[in-house]
């Protein structure tokens, strides 16, 4: 049988220059992901390279931004009477953050279980659908929820001893925030928890109580610890609900009821406030910055690492 | 013979019964504590719901959407700068998120390396990429801020009257001249840049700033006949009148650094969203059955073939769900509009050239939320459910796909 033209001719050229066409696709595809990589580079770069220039004032000291008690930058104009110490906003931070989580995590574990243990699939269909909401409402919008509601409500409760912009109402909403994604990263973790090991455990004679929280929560634990983690590094980075609700003034106590300026919170006041480009002040954004990236970084990287490294296998 | 064991034989049977019974209560009891739990995220929503509603549906006229934020009447405030705003920064924001985010999740899950650097090169910006999706949306508003707003200040800075940056194309500087008519101005062309201001003396060619057309500028020295008509009044200037600069902009004019553009509130938001759309669509790409790769590549298809041909159609609806949901982020995040463009609000209209500052939905939300009076509050939930109303369009889109896509594949 005689060979088709194409490949009697031996008329190669174009597949030549298809070689090199798909090899310039390659590497343009290629620069796409080297992007990625630049957009770290660049915030590493950005965070050490202007955070050099708070560090390298005389008013500052590494000391002094690690212990002082203090963070004036936004009260005090006068640069020498301005105190930078990390302290109070990393104490507003992790008051929010620890209020969130005493919220978030249990409500989404549960649900977790719930979803992926007990729940028809009608009943999936619908609750699914209302955490992708929850999960999709803006920040700022939970945010005003804060200030119009869970503030009031708290007043109400407690008979005024919360102040207007509290610790408890920013953290109860970025509880809100958190839930969904808790959730819909447990849930994940136990779904992939085979059936077997659920059969096996209603063969010995389990409650369906005693296999979801003895066999399949321990088997899944690795995904769940991850999903806390991650939720935990998203309501320190949270932002626009801190910034809303929380008040503006960085006050270091263990009092949930006062007023805590979060790290966020007080990038977003320095922001507004129009600081001049290139003074302390403007330099301490960054110096901020840089604590919050370290241990938003922290978190995200050893759930990522958790979740890798003892995840169980079953094949 | 198999007998039951004593241990078993002789076990106190309604210990063992109370006990059975006391653990089936219980594990009932934790089915109902987890039904409950379940539906507080379903309370939570419909308090949420209810409360913006009450807040904010008296203010849901015409004024909202048409007019334009207004200090001084607080009744009458609306979002349409803020609508078009969030148009324009989300425009920008997919059209260099999607391209680069598409891109990317088609080179790690399509262009396998067989070579072992460029396998840990590869795994790298897969673990690069899961960690740029947490971290906060905040420090990518202070990368924006640093990169595309000041440039790290290698193009000097932009200040008003003073600098602006390196202006690349689209601008026309101008003197502003003053005419023997009152309120009425010429427009002398510019040539030297560097002087910001200067003073005339002699007759000149100036440009009518309404028609554009070009005529010669008589002189006027005090003390001589002043001219009278209104025609000859708006051609003659007095001697030694100063002429400030004034610039011109087409809508593509272009400078570094960007200043608070939205251009740069778009880049920055695209850098917030590229992880996002990155997971999405190698999701989506995973989901495709290698065995129609395996067919197109046996019938002689080369690997970008394929990539064009048959993964990326089949993965198309995966991906432009995704899209759309991380689309749905961009325009509800705040934080890192409000680093790179400023909380300021009070703009009239949507962003005029490439280097306009703009105003976005969030943003007026979240300063219209902080203020004192009232009626800034209630508008600010009636902003809320405008801008929920479009989520909610966005996102029934995204379900709508979805769905149709899972039908189609069952």
């Amino acid at each position: 049988m005689a060979l088709p033209k194409a490949l009697q001719n031996r008329d190669f050229r174009s597949t030549q220059a298809g070689a090199f066409s798909e090899r310039l696709i390659v590497v343009s595809l290629a620069c796409c992901a080297l992007a990625t990589v630049l957009i770290t580079i660049g915030i590493i770069y950005m965070l050490i390279s202007q955070s050099a220039g708070f560090f390298n004032s005389e008013s500052v000291t590494l000391k002094g931004f690690l212990t002082d008690p203090e963070w004036t930058a936004l009260q005090s104009k006068e640069l020498d009477h301005a105190k930078f110490g990390i302290m109070p906003l990393l104490s507003g931070t992790f008051r929010v953050t620890i209020i969130a989580m005493i919220i978030a995590m249990p409500l989404g574990l549960v649900t977790a279980i719930y979803l992926s243990e007990f729940a028809s699939s009608r009943i999936r269909s619908w609750l699914k659908p209302t955490l992708e909401i929850i999960a999709g409402v803006p920040t700022v919008v939970l945010g005003y929820f804060a200030i119009l509601v869970i503030s009031p409500s708290l007043q109400l409760v407690s008979d005024g001893s919360f102040s207007t912009f509290n610790a408890t109402s920013a953290g109860i909403a970025v509880g809100i925030l958190c839930l969904p994604m808790i959730c819909s990263l447990s849930e994940d973790a136990m779904r992939a928890v085979p059936r077997s090991l659920r059969e096996g455990a209603y063969g010995l004679g389990c409650t369906p109580f005693e296999t979801s929280v003895k066999v399949v929560v321990p088997a899944a634990l690795s995904g769940i610890i991850s999903a806390f983690l991650l939720a935990f590094s998203r309501a320190v980075g949270e932002t626009m609900v801190v910034a809303l609700a929380a008040g503006t003034l960085p006050t270091m106590t263990l009092n949930p009821t006062q007023q805590a300026q979060t790290m966020t919170g007080f990038i977003v006041e320095m922001i507004k406030s129009e600081s001049e480009y290139g003074t302390v002040q403007y330099y301490s954004l960054y110096a901020v910055a840089i604590t919050l990236f370290a241990i938003t970084f922290l978190m995200t990287l050893g759930g990522q690492i958790i979740r890798k490294r003892f995840q169980e296998s079953y094949q | 013979m198999s007998s039951i064991p004593d241990a078993i034989a002789n076990q106190d049977k309604t210990y063992l019964l109370e006990k059975a019974n006391r653990r089936k209560r219980f594990s009932l009891w934790f089915y109902g504590l987890c039904v409950a739990i379940a539906f507080v995220s379903v309370i939570i929503l419909i308090v949420l719901m209810i409360s913006i509603w009450s807040q904010g549906s008296s203010r849901l006229t015409s004024d909202l959407i048409l007019n334009s934020h207004s200090e001084l009447e607080i009744e009458k405030s609306g979002m349409w700068p803020a609508i078009m705003g969030s148009l324009f920064v989300c425009g920008t924001c997919a059209a260099v998120a999607l391209p680069l985010g598409v891109g990317t999740a088609v080179f790690l899950e399509e262009f396998q390396p067989t070579h072992r650097v460029l396998r840990l090169l590869h795994g790298f910006v897969q673990l690069n990429i899961s960690n740029l999706a947490g971290v906060p949306s905040i420090v990518y508003g202070l990368l924006g801020l640093t990169v595309f707003v000041y440039m790290f200040n290698i193009f000097g800075q932009i200040r008003v009257n003073e600098s602006a940056g390196w202006e690349i194309m689209g601008y026309k500087n101008y003197y502003q001249v003053l005419t023997l008519e009152p309120g009425h101005v010429v427009f002398v062309p510019q040539t030297d840049a560097t002087v910001r201001e200067t003073s005339f003396d002699e007759p000149f060619q100036a440009v009518d700033p309404a028609s554009g057309q070009s005529f010669e500028i008589a002189i006027w020295t005090p003390g001589t006949p002043k001219p009278t008509a209104p025609e000859d009044r708006r051609v003659t200037v007095r001697a030694g009148v100063r002429g400030t600069t004034i610039t011109e902009t087409s809508w593509y004019y272009f400078r570094l650094p960007f200043d608070k553009s939205f251009l740069s509130g778009g880049l920055t938001l695209a850098l917030v969203i590229l992880p996002v759309i990155i997971i999405a669509s190698q999701e989506s790409l995973r989901g495709v059955p290698s065995s129609l790769r395996e067919a197109s590549m046996g019938l002689g298809a080369t690997t970008w073939q394929t990539v064009r041909d048959v993964s990326l159609p089949a993965a198309l609806p995966g991906i432009m769900t995704g899209s759309i949901l991380a689309m749905g982020r961009a325009i509800g995040e705040a934080a890192p509009i409000l680093v790179v463009m400023g909380a300021a609000v009070a703009k009239s209209t949507g962003p005029k050239h490439l280097m306009d500052n703009a105003v976005t939905m969030p943003v007026l939300i979240y300063n219209w939320a902080g203020r004192q009076q009232d009626e800034f509050k209630e508008l600010s939930a009636a902003a809320i459910i405008v801008l929920l109303v479009i989520l909610l369009v966005m996102n029934s889109t995204a379900i709508y796909i979805r769905q149709k896509v899972q039908k189609s594949q069952t």
